[in-house]
Order: C-alpha cells, then structure tokens, then sequence
C-alpha cells in the first residue's frame, strides 16, 4: 500500500482535470438555474400552453437517467443535428448535466414560490404591484432565500454527476484518474485521493448552505 | 433524411427484455439492502451512544459527498487490489446499496427527528428499552411521514443502477447502449429507453402511492 507516489507524481494532470470539473460544474450550474427558473416560473404562474410543456418536459428528465442524457447527446443527437461535433465532449456533457438537472431546478423553484405566504401578496397587490413586478420584487427574492439549501443541495449532486462525463471520453478529474490508473494499475490510491477532492468541494459546499440556512433567521433575531 | 424505424427494437427485443431483467434483478436486491443499511444508520444515530452516532454521522458523509461512479469504481477495482475478488453483479448491489443506504438514512432520520421527545420519555416510563422504544414506537410514526421522499430514493437507484454497465455488467443500458452503436440507430434506442426507465420508475411511483394511502390516519385531515 505504498503507492502514493502515484498520486504525487501525478497530481498536476489531476489538477487539470480538476480545472475541466470545476468549470463544466460551473457552467452546469449556471444554465440549469436560468433554465429550471423559466420552467418553475411557467408552472407557478400556470401559463395556458407553456405550463403544459414544462411540466411534461420535467417529469421525462426527472425519470431518465442521466448517463442516458449524456451518452446520447454526445454519441446521437449532437452529431447529427449540428455536424462537426463529435469531439466536443465538454459542450455534450454540459447540454446533459443542464437538461437533467434543470428539471429538478425547476421543482425546487415551484415549491419555493408556492410556499410564500398569501399575505405578502395581497399586501404587494394593494400597493398596487403589476403581476411581473409582484413576482420580481416580492416573491422571487422571499422565496430564493428559503429554496437556498435545496438548491445547493441540487448542485452538490451536479457536482457529483459531473464525474459521469467521463464515460464519453471528457478528461475531467474521473478520467484523468483512471488514465492513470490505467497505465499503473493501482487503482485504490488514486480512487482515495479523487474520492477526497470531491469529498472537500461537495462538504464545503454543503457547510456552507447550512450558514446561508442559518443566516436569514438570526437577522430576525436580532431585529 | 432520417427515417425512424422502429424495427430495429423489435429485432433486439430479447436482449432487452434480458438488460431489463437484470436491472430489476440488482434494482430490487439493493432496494431491500439500501432499506436495512437505512435502518440501523438511522437506529445506530438515534439511539446509539457517541461513537455510534459519529460513525453513522461520518459513513453519510461520506458517501453523500463522493460521486456514486467513484465508489463502484473503488468496490470493482481497487478492492481486488486488497486482495477481494467479487462478481461485477455483486459489486454493483454493494455499491448502490452502500450509496442509496445513506440517503435512506437521512430520510428516515428527518421522520423520527419529527417525532417528539415526550414520546421518548413516555416509553421509558413504559419500560421499553431502546430497541423497543425505536421498534415499536418512534419507527411506526417516522415512517409515516417520509413515505413520499422515501420512493423518490427507490426512483433514484433504479436510475443509478444505470452506472453499473459501466463495470462489466449486461443490465438495460449496456443493451440500449450496444444496440444503438451496433445499429447506428440512436434515436430509436434512446426513445425505447427513455420509455422502459419511464415506466419502471412509474411503478414505483405508483407503488408509494399506494403505500401512502395504506399507511394515512384516518380523521388525521378533519383535526387540523
């Protein structure tokens, strides 16, 4: 079990992988929260035609799985209805990551915007706020803060899913393990060790939820 | 232009239907082994002693901050590397029921988190001891209440049971996989596993449902 050297000797090209995870999270994360707050936005509101769709297009990425998304995608649709694609494996598993996740965005928004109280909108009614504005200036921001630790808790598991693309071949921290475990065959350090940096990005991300959790309150306390 | 054919799914209908047994196979076997680690995770924080919660406490940490691809990686790869052998099938049932045995943990910990410490007192006062006092009295009323998010973990594996045809394992994927690339056919074979997922994970949508209704107190509306 002396193997560590591995990882040492190694840990520049896990670093660049590294880097690729970061930055397709990153990205992910993004577009998925535009998306999943449009789709949210058109259920809360029950838009005649555009609530259909997007309660239909929720429940269809909500119970495939995502290695499904990103395999055909990439290997499928990408390919064929834009040539040249092939290799573009970081925009494939991007595209995925935002279509499955964005669904589950989207019903955390929902239930976020259906837990604001019926007061705080008859009062934003009175004042005589227009639809849009009662959503832009009253309720979004009440309920952003009360869906923070859903949505973190949504982008610790992105984060997780990230490691998926490296089934089509994207050479983020995953693959850049297993090329080299690959060549030297001690798989179990390596594992370890990427096992840890996902391990110290996803529990720092999760403490910190609990502070933003915490936060909203003791400003009411202290009123 | 692209002619969609369905008659290429038809022609890999048998190797299909075999993925979708396997995939129950291991669907069903991690059900039932990620529901007993749930248990006494949950029963070891409850009730246990310090180190008892501590390890509890650590074990879901770390599985719920670590990817599910690393840890079936780890129990397919590197546990040979220590000297264990196992079959792909059997290191796929492990590692979905390790990793959704945590998240049934947590779920099952926020019903018995709701339950009142008067009860508690209220069984020592019986003389219960604390397994009975889990058993027979703080267990029927948690899972009462997380019987909802709780079939949305069972949706969850059968989603992520996907992943083990990436360690030599012939479930559904592997076969919607290798008909797609035998045949050139994507389209087709992403519709027809989109509908087979679809529709197991429908089931146990409709299951829990069920379940639900079966365990609702009746009058609980009429009081609040």
């Amino acid at each position: 079990m002396t193997h560590w050297a591995d990882v040492i000797n190694n840990l520049g090209f896990l670093m660049k992988g590294l880097l690729i995870t970061l930055e397709l999270a990153f990205i992910a994360i993004l577009g998925s929260l535009m998306l999943g707050t449009f789709l949210g936005i058109t259920r809360y509101l029950r838009l005649p035609f555009f609530s259909l769709i997007s309660a239909s297009y929720i429940e269809f990425a909500r119970s495939i799985p995502l290695i499904l998304f990103i395999v055909f995608i990439h290997f499928g649709f990408l390919p064929y209805f834009f040539p040249g694609t092939e290799s573009s494996f970081f925009l494939s598993s991007c595209i995925a990551l935002i279509i499955f996740t964005s669904a589950y965005v989207a019903e955390i928004i929902r239930g976020g915007l259906n837990s604001i109280e019926k007061g705080h909108i008859d009062a934003a009614r009175s004042l005589g706020l227009s639809r849009i504005q009662r959503l832009k200036h009253i309720i979004l921001p009440l309920a952003f803060q009360r869906m923070m630790p859903a949505l973190v808790s949504q982008f610790i598991a992105l984060i997780k899913d990230t490691s998926l693309a490296s089934t089509i071949g994207l050479i983020e921290l995953t693959r850049a393990g297993e090329i080299i475990y690959e060549r030297t065959y001690h798989e179990f350090e390596i594992l370890i060790f990427i096992a840890f940096v996902y391990f110290i990005i996803c529990f720092s991300l999760s403490r910190l939820s609990k502070v933003l959790e915490t936060k909203p309150y003791a400003k009411l306390q202290s009123m | 232009m692209y002619n969609i054919n369905f008659d290429v799914i038809a022609q890999a209908a048998p190797q299909l239907i075999q993925g979708i047994k396997t995939t129950i196979f291991i669907s069903v076997i991690s059900s039932v082994c990620a529901f007993i680690i749930g248990l006494v995770i949950v029963f070891m924080r409850t009730m246990g002693g310090s180190l008892l919660k501590a390890i509890g406490a650590i074990y879901v940490e770390i599985i719920r901050n670590t990817p599910m691809l690393i840890q079936l990686y780890f129990v397919y790869k590197a546990l040979p590397d220590l000297g264990l052998f196992l079959h792909p099938i059997a290191c796929g049932i492990i590692a979905l029921s390790l990793y959704t045995g945590a998240y049934i943990s947590e779920v099952l910990r926020s019903g018995v988190n709701s339950v009142t410490s008067q009860q508690y007192e209220a069984a020592r006062g019986l003389g219960l001891n604390k397994w009975q006092t889990f058993r027979l009295i703080i267990f029927p009323q948690a899972i009462r209440i997380v019987i909802p998010p709780l079939g949305s973990q069972f949706i969850n594996l059968v989603k992520n049971s996907s992943l083990v045809s990436f360690i030599a394992v012939t479930d559904l994927f592997y076969f919607i996989y290798k008909g797609a690339v035998d045949d050139f056919r994507f389209f087709e074979f992403f519709i027809a596993g989109a509908f087979v997922y679809m529709t197991l994970t429908g089931i146990i949508a409709v299951i829990f449902n069920r379940i639900e209704k079966m365990f609702k107190l009746h009058g609980r509306e009429a009081r609040v």
